[in-house]
């Protein structure tokens, strides 16, 4: 990141303070400090709501699939839709640190480490459902190739062995990039801990790090590395989740444009989640002047710009569906989806994730933190009920109307759903409180850079 | 992985205890009683049956009649009690054997159950595994025998079991199946 | 063979339903244990169980068939039934014999469940005291040796009409011996209106019997003779064969109906015309009128109105009548079970006047009585109000149940002193018994039986009693209190005097039938004289702006004795595909009139009787008319019937047992009961090419037209490997009655759980084999058109691609393999499947039902586990079979040696399976035909099974 003081000058800016080195990381330390009582409070709500979901995951795997709604026709229904909807959201941390490191962004300093945690966490997450939504879980082994006694392989033309692959390479990878940020950091907790406990702790975690002009030189060439990795994983992941539906032929599965439909749709809603995740942490930590109105502003625009990648693929979809002259596929998209009696969930999807995004087009929405919340979340529950359309919707008007039949959730549904949500925020929450969720090496890094000072 | 392919899984290789001590060495080896004189089914049915009691009477109701071994067997024949011997080879209940078809087609009783005729407790000579049953119905000239020497005890081929092996499939028309539904279904 | 299958007198089963221990494992045989799905746990060596003493007739392993009859109405049904080591598992048709043909319906195929029904009776019991047989004997058996004709008075029995000769036998020795001892017989599933229409017609009471496959022009008159008949499985082969297509030049029958509910011969009909029950007297006079000239029928003329000349009844006479004139011989005119005297009297006049007699229509002597079941009970009553009867035996049916409501039958039988019903189940009737009796199933029990035309077969066991039970035979003996008491002997000794009886006796066993018993045709004459009065007479109808109430046998539990039948249950109807209760049927017009819908409730009142029941819209039912279906709402203490549905029998009088004309009808909405378990809820085809039909004349202008031939689909992948047989199937939908015997038959053959009546809310049930039913057609002239939809088995299967684990996957002679063994239950290939033929198993449906049921599954077939997909399968347990024996007899499969279950059960042979690399092979041919098509071929899947398209014949001078 080499460019003159000079033409930083009539940059907005993306790091709004006087402090010093010491200040500065003082005050990122902060919050693995803090007694918040709001914190605990949090952390109580969302440990209840994990406890639903393990509470639920037990009762599916005792009782078996059929405590959920699913039926044939809609064999898949509202895990695939969480399954998805997770994967999704695991998409915009990489695409910050790893794409915008490439693209040397130095504003996704200081909100890359936060995206990343969300990464793995809903990665995490997404990674339940699959298994849990097998008839015979304990046989999930299956999936992969080994030598089995019963010298049979995998079905390698099916996507959902390179699914089981996609989603753990991901997940690995991912984690790696967003320890190997860490290892510096953990340095600085360790040599600012009060206690000998967690100087041990954080030692560990460090590996050693001394800061010496090596470690970083390693650490640059490791960290570029990993970012490249990352990235084409970030297309790759979502693109095969796609072929779960692409390679059917079923009306609303059975479409070539799913790959970047589906990546673009995951970042719409990974930044949404950022924002989510961001803007409370921002506020309750008092960090507007390290996470400025520049960052802010610069994910509203990205959203924006994904909303509109959606609504062209959208559009696309129609239009086909229209062109082919298909009536399964006209069927589907031209009466069962806009007209059928789930036509209210499509015209609330549409006004959440067509609608609702082009209200950043005004600066004072993207300044406002209040609506941009408001505004994630209304993007979120858009981006569920989307997938949720396409599998579950697709699957229930297909081929024969004989068979066509309606899907009506249990509260076992519900229940996996809404605590997966409250299993996300547990973790989140202590990630928070253990680890410095901004890095604070870069942000010293960016001071300088800003300042032009030693 | 390597845990699955040892006896202690497969239960291979572990003499079975029965309720009544049957030397199949002394009926077999000594006696050189033909295995289908018991198991009569073995040509018919999928399963090579386990004879009634009163096959066994057949001969002891003349020698050994008043053996102690056999005390069970008398009393459980009047009784009208089976006898409750023990499983030997067993297969998972999705997997549909017939025992018919091999003998039918050349495969000797050795090549499963091995050297009978040399076992006081019989055990299992083989892993029983998916793969093991493929070997052979991917290449079955390997185990191959005529018609009379199925059920014969360390019988040899005249010529090369690969070559005699290939002359009796063409002649009995075996095929190597190996598709789902021949055994499962 | 079956000379050592005495009825033994001790049970198998021990109150608990458990089978206990030693006859299990001898019913067992060696370790042919049920086949389950243990993949995960390595259970302990597991012990074999051989025989003692192996019978002569069981080789474990092999299947062994007998040929047995099953008495429903009175008439038997010959049937071959399949045994594994002992257990029956299997019903089939019997091929030589007259009512069957080798086809079971689905009472005969659900039978086998009835025989391991674990709410059967157990032991003879009385409310207080003592039980046992001989407590019962000590009770109500005569002693013939202090004679008297006085002996047995108050002693009187009520039993179901029955054909069969050995019953009727001791029934006359019973009143030769003790003329004071009173018999009636009551049965909701015996009507004497045709023989009443003889007598009016001939002079004296007759039962017609039908020849079909001699009719060119068939004319229902609300007569479900395809579906509800004792000779159905008979007459729908005999229109089939009528009206099967090899060729486009080949001539088919042409089939008028007039009906008020939707039955399955109205589903086949040419024309037909949605009328009231009510009307169809008048419907039938202008038929008279319009078919018959003049001269003929002069007597008559004043009596008989002209219909109005426009409207749809006029077309449809006109039409018929044209019909009927141009086929004088050839033709049948054949009036509805339950329709009044003087609509069989019409139609026995028409068949006279056309010469139909002796051709199509032949008359015998009555097998069963010709009084009216409603009336010869109410003079019981009557009897019993008078204490004429102190002692009351029931021998079967359940006239608590099913009685005239006006009689109040239940108290009535509570009044007796002491009474006694045998039957298999704890029903209403047994409920008001002092004595309850177990009866014996017929494949435990000796007997004989008549079949519809009179031919005679015997009735022979497969299994010893499962329960201390005696038939209907040994417990008239046993109260007779003569020396035999065992049917076995009984049956014996009444054909001992046969000539030859030894060489009769085995042969009959062993083909199902004794020869040349079948009653002589004999001479009817028109009377007129007989038939005027009834003409003149003004017949029951409701008025034009009332609506009209009806009462129909249900097609899958009749009057409600199979309600404890779960395969039967769960069945789909038909028409309504209502599974698990019944619903009121009704037009959509009517359906407006009374501001309801499917689901809201209909609310009747008539007498003392009020219903409140669940409405079902069904487009061509007849409009102002109300259908309700017996044999629901059950109270008796069977666990499956209980409280499922509605009993409408509360609305059902001595004098208005069937139509019901002056009921008080209202709606109710919105229904207060849970929603219907509807397995089809879209009954249109959305102008997709699903189910193909064509007029004959369109067919025969332009084949093409209904099966176009389309490209085939490129595809990525290389053509799957084919060696040996390639299987192949073809359903004719021109002759499929949708009269789903198939689909009882596959759940029977292949161990097919039942979800119960939340499983089929929540779209879950298992048939592999399901019965799709369009409409088509406006509603006013709506018709059905049913499809058979099972696994298409695809060359080019979308399934098997996208499982990830290889567990479904294609074999060589091209069967879509599902190995339940490797699946891990993604469910995605029950996405990828365009037809949505495959099933999941939610829960583990296979365990957790009582242990002697298990006795029932095929040890062929793998009994899926909890979280596995399953689906049609062609039958491979049976293909492979076959195959073996081929195999080890060194030869190839014969065409035709491989017969699936539900081709097996098919009365009109609408299935055809076959391997196509015999290119001269049944379904070979079938598929060169041009109007054989694929379901979804344009998806480029191949399916193997394939359809051919329904064909309908229309009189050119009506518009459909």
């Amino acid at each position: 990141m080499t460019s003159s003081p000079a033409h930083r000058i009539d940059t907005p800016i993306v790091l709004d303070t006087d402090d010093d080195d010491a200040q500065l990381t003082d005050r990122l330390l902060a919050p693995l400090r803090s007694k918040s009582k709001v914190w605990y409070a949090l952390l109580a709500l969302s440990g209840a709501g994990m406890l639903l979901f393990v509470a639920t995951s037990v009762y599916t795997f005792v009782g078996g699939i059929g405590l959920w709604g699913n039926n044939i026709p809609v064999a898949w229904a509202f895990a695939i839709t969480d399954f998805v909807w997770w994967i999704g959201i695991g998409h915009a941390g990489t695409f910050i640190s790893a794409f915008l490191l490439l693209l040397q962004q130095d504003w996704r300093a200081s909100v890359n480490r936060i995206a990343e945690a969300m990464t793995l966490i809903a990665v995490f997450n997404a990674a339940l459902f699959p298994v849990l939504h097998l008839g015979r879980p304990w046989f999930a082994y299956w999936l992969l190739p080994y030598p089995a006694t019963m010298a049979v392989w995998p079905q390698f033309k099916s996507a959902l062995p390179w699914d089981f692959a996609a989603i753990l390479t991901y997940f690995t990878v991912s984690f790696l990039f967003w320890y190997t940020g860490l290892v510096p950091d953990f340095a600085t907790v360790r040599d600012r801990a009060g206690s000998r406990g967690r100087r041990m702790i954080y030692g560990i975690f460090a590996l050693g790090w001394r800061g010496s002009a090596e470690h970083w030189q390693h650490y640059r060439i490791v960290y570029g590395l990993l970012a490249g990795l990352a990235t084409p994983l970030v297309i790759s992941v979502h693109s095969v989740v796609s072929m779960d539906f692409a390679i059917t032929q079923l009306p609303g599965w059975h479409s070539t444009i799913f790959p970047p439909y589906f990546v673009a749709g995951a970042l719409f809603s990974g930044f949404a989640m950022v924002l989510t995740l961001l803007l409370p942490v921002r506020r309750v930590f008092h960090l507007e002047e390290i996470v400025t109105a520049r960052h802010i502003d610069a994910i509203a625009k990205m959203l924006l710009a994904m909303s509109w990648m959606l609504i062209y693929s959208y559009v696309c979809e129609l239009f086909i569906a229209w062109y082919t002259g298909d009536p399964y596929e006209r069927y589907i998209f031209l009466q069962a989806r806009p007209l059928g009696p789930w036509a209210w969930l499509y015209w609330a999807m549409i006004s959440a994730n067509v609608l609702a995004p082009q209200l950043l087009w005004w600066r004072s929405v993207r300044l406002s933190p209040l609506a941009l919340f408001a505004l994630s979340l209304v993007i979120q529950f858009g981006m569920w009920m989307e997938r949720f359309i396409i599998i579950a919707g697709s699957l229930s008007r297909d081929f024969l109307p004989s068979s066509w039949a309606d899907y009506r959730p249990t509260w076992v549904d519900l229940g996996l759903l809404f605590g997966s949500i409250g299993l996300f925020l547990f973790a989140f929450l202590l990630f928070l409180r253990f680890v410095p969720f901004i890095p604070i090496a870069e942000m010293k890094e960016l001071r300088r850079e800003i300042r032009g000072t030693a | 992985m390597i845990w699955v392919r040892t006896p202690f899984v497969s239960g291979k290789g572990d003499p079975v205890r029965q309720p009544i001590e049957f030397d199949h060495r002394h009926h077999v080896a000594d006696d050189g009683i033909d295995c289908r004189y018991c198991h009569d089914l073995v040509e018919r049915s999928r399963y090579a049956g386990v004879p009634p009691t009163s096959r066994c009477l057949n001969c002891h109701n003349q020698i050994w009649n008043d053996s102690p071994l056999l005390a069970t067997v008398w009393t459980r024949y009047f009784r009208d009690q089976p006898i409750p011997w023990v499983r030997v080879h067993r297969l998972p209940d999705f997997v549909y054997f017939d025992h018919s078809i091999h003998v039918n087609k050349g495969v000797g009783c050795e090549s499963c159950h091995g050297r009978v005729d040399r076992m006081a407790r019989v055990y299992q000579i083989a892993p029983l595994s998916m793969s093991w049953c493929l070997d052979c119905h991917r290449s079955p000239e390997r185990h191959l025998r005529p018609p009379d020497a199925i059920t014969a005890m360390g019988w040899t081929p005249p010529r090369p079991q690969e070559e005699f092996g290939r002359a009796l499939k063409t002649l009995y028309g075996v095929r190597e199946i190996t598709h789902c539904s021949a055994c499962h279904r | 063979m079956t000379g050592n299958r005495q009825p033994f007198e001790h049970s198998a089963v021990d109150d608990a339903g458990r089978v206990t221990r030693r006859d299990f494992l001898r019913v067992l045989g060696a370790g042919a244990a049920v086949a389950g799905l243990g993949a995960c746990v390595e259970p302990p060596r597991e012990r074999i169980l051989p025989y003692t003493a192996r019978p002569p007739e069981i080789t474990p392993g092999i299947a062994t068939f007998y040929a047995t009859t099953m008495i429903l109405g009175g008439f038997g049904t010959g049937l071959v039934v399949k045994s594994r080591e002992g257990r029956p598992t299997k019903v089939e048709g019997n091929p030589h014999h007259p009512a069957s043909l080798g086809a079971a319906g689905v009472f005969e195929q659900a039978s086998v469940l009835e025989l391991y029904d674990p709410d059967r009776v157990r032991i003879p019991r009385p409310r207080e005291g003592v039980g046992g047989w001989d407590a019962f004997a000590r009770d109500f058996a005569l002693l013939p040796a202090s004679g008297g004709t006085e002996q047995g008075r108050g002693l009187h029995f009520l039993m179901e009409p029955t054909a069969s000769p050995l019953t009727n036998s001791l029934i006359e020795r019973m009143r030769t011996l003790h003329p004071a001892v009173g018999f009636t017989f009551y049965s909701p599933l015996a009507f004497t209106g045709a023989m009443e229409g003889a007598r009016h017609a001939f002079g004296r009471p007759l039962q017609p019997v039908y020849d079909l496959s001699r009719a060119a022009i068939i004319v229902s008159l609300d007569a479900d003779v395809l579906d509800a008949d004792p000779f159905c499985l008979r007459y729908a082969r005999q229109f089939a064969d009528g009206r099967r297509l090899r060729s486009r030049r080949d001539a088919m029958n042409r089939l008028y109906v007039a009906e008020s509910a939707f039955s399955t011969t109205g589903g086949m009909a040419d024309h037909r015309l949605p009328l009231r029950a009510g009307d169809v007297a008048d419907l039938a006079k202008a038929l008279l009128a319009a078919t018959a000239t003049p001269e003929e029928i002069r007597p008559a003329m004043p009596l008989l109105s002209q219909p109005t000349p426009d409207g749809p009844m006029a077309s449809w006479v006109r039409a018929a009548a044209a019909d009927l004139r141009a086929a004088r011989g050839q033709s049948v005119i054949i009036a509805g079970a339950q329709q009044p005297a003087v609509v069989h009297a019409i139609a026995n006049a028409l068949n006279a006047i056309l010469g139909n007699i002796g051709t199509t229509v032949r008359f015998i002597e009555p097998l069963l009585p010709t009084e009216s079941p409603e009336h010869a009970l109410a003079t019981l009553a009557a009897a019993i109000d008078a204490g004429a009867v102190d002692k009351l035996v029931i021998l079967g049916g359940n006239p608590s149940g099913t009685a005239p409501a006006d009689l109040r039958f239940g108290e009535r039988i509570r009044s007796v002193r002491s009474s006694a019903y045998l039957g298999l189940h704890h029903n209403e009737t047994a409920l008001d018994c002092k004595w309850v009796l177990p009866a014996l199933h017929y494949l435990e029990s000796w007997g004989d039986a008549r079949a519809y035309d009179g031919t005679a077969s015997f009735v022979q066991p497969l299994i010893r009693p499962l329960y201390d039970g005696r038939s209907v035979d040994e417990v008239l003996a046993v109260c007779g209190g003569w020396p035999t008491t065992n049917a076995h002997a009984l049956v014996r000794e009444l054909w001992s005097t046969q000539p030859d009886f030894t060489v009769l006796w085995a042969r009959s066993l062993e083909r199902g039938v004794i020869e040349n018993t079948a009653s002589p045709p004999v001479s009817a004459a028109l009377d007129w004289a007989g038939v005027l009065p009834v003409l003149a007479a003004e017949h029951q109808r409701a008025a034009r702006d009332s609506i009209e109430v009806t009462f129909r046998l249900d097609p899958k539990v009749l009057d409600g004795r199979f309600a404890n039948n779960p395969w039967l249950q769960e069945l789909p109807h038909p028409i309504t595909k209502l599974t698990w209760g019944n619903a009121a049927q009704l037009g959509p017009d009517t359906a407006k009139r009374l501001g309801i819908e499917t689901g809201d409730e209909v609310s009747i009142a008539f007498g003392g009787g009020r219903i409140s029941i669940p409405a079902i819209v069904v487009p061509g039912h007849a409009e102002m008319s109300i259908t309700l279906p017996l044999g629901y709402g059950r109270s008796g203490e069977e666990r499956t019937a209980r409280d499922v549905g509605v009993n409408v029998y509360p609305l059902r009088t001595r004098n208005a047992p069937y139509i019901l004309s002056d009921a008080r009808v209202r709606g109710v909405k919105p229904g207060s009961r849970e929603p219907l378990a509807i397995t089809q809820g879209h009954f249109t085809m959305q102008g997709r090419m699903i189910a193909r039909e064509a007029t004959l004349a369109a067919y025969r202008a332009d084949p093409r037209t209904i099966a176009p031939a389309h490209e085939p689909a490129p595809s990525l992948y290389k053509p799957a490997v084919k060696s040996g047989e390639q299987w192949a199937m073809t359903i004719d939908l021109s002759v499929c009655t949708g009269c789903s015997a198939c689909v009882i038959a596959c759940q029977a053959e292949n161990n097919i759980p039942v979800v119960g009546r939340e499983g089929v809310l929540k779209r879950r049930e298992m048939h592999w084999l399901r019965v799709d039913r369009y409409y088509t057609g406006a509603a006013g002239t709506a018709r059905v058109i049913s499809q058979p939809m099972a696994c298409q088995h695809c060359e080019k299967a979308p399934c098997e691609y996208v499982c990830p684990v290889n567990a479904t996957v294609h074999s060589p002679d091209g069967l879509n393999e599902m190995v339940y063994n490797r699946c891990v239950g993604t469910r995605f290939c029950s996405n990828n499947c365009p037809y949505k033929v495959r099933r999941f198993n939610w829960f583990d449906y296979g365990s957790g039902i009582p242990e002697v049921l298990w006795m029932q599954r095929n040890p062929d077939v793998t009994v899926r586990e909890r979280g596995v997909m399953e689906k049609c399968t062609y039958c491979v347990q049976r293909i492979r079979r076959a195959g073996i024996q081929a195999a080890t007899e060194r030869r190839a499969l014969r065409d035709g040696e491989v017969v699936t279950a539900c081709q097996q059960a098919c009365p009109t042979r609408a299935i055809t399976f076959g391997s196509l690399d015999d290119p001269e092979s049944e379904v070979s041919r079938s598929r060169r035909q041009e109007r054989s098509y694929e379901v979804l071929g344009e998806l480029g899947t191949e399916p193997r099974t394939r359809y051919l398209a329904r064909i309908f014949n229309p009189s050119p001078d009506l518009t459909v």
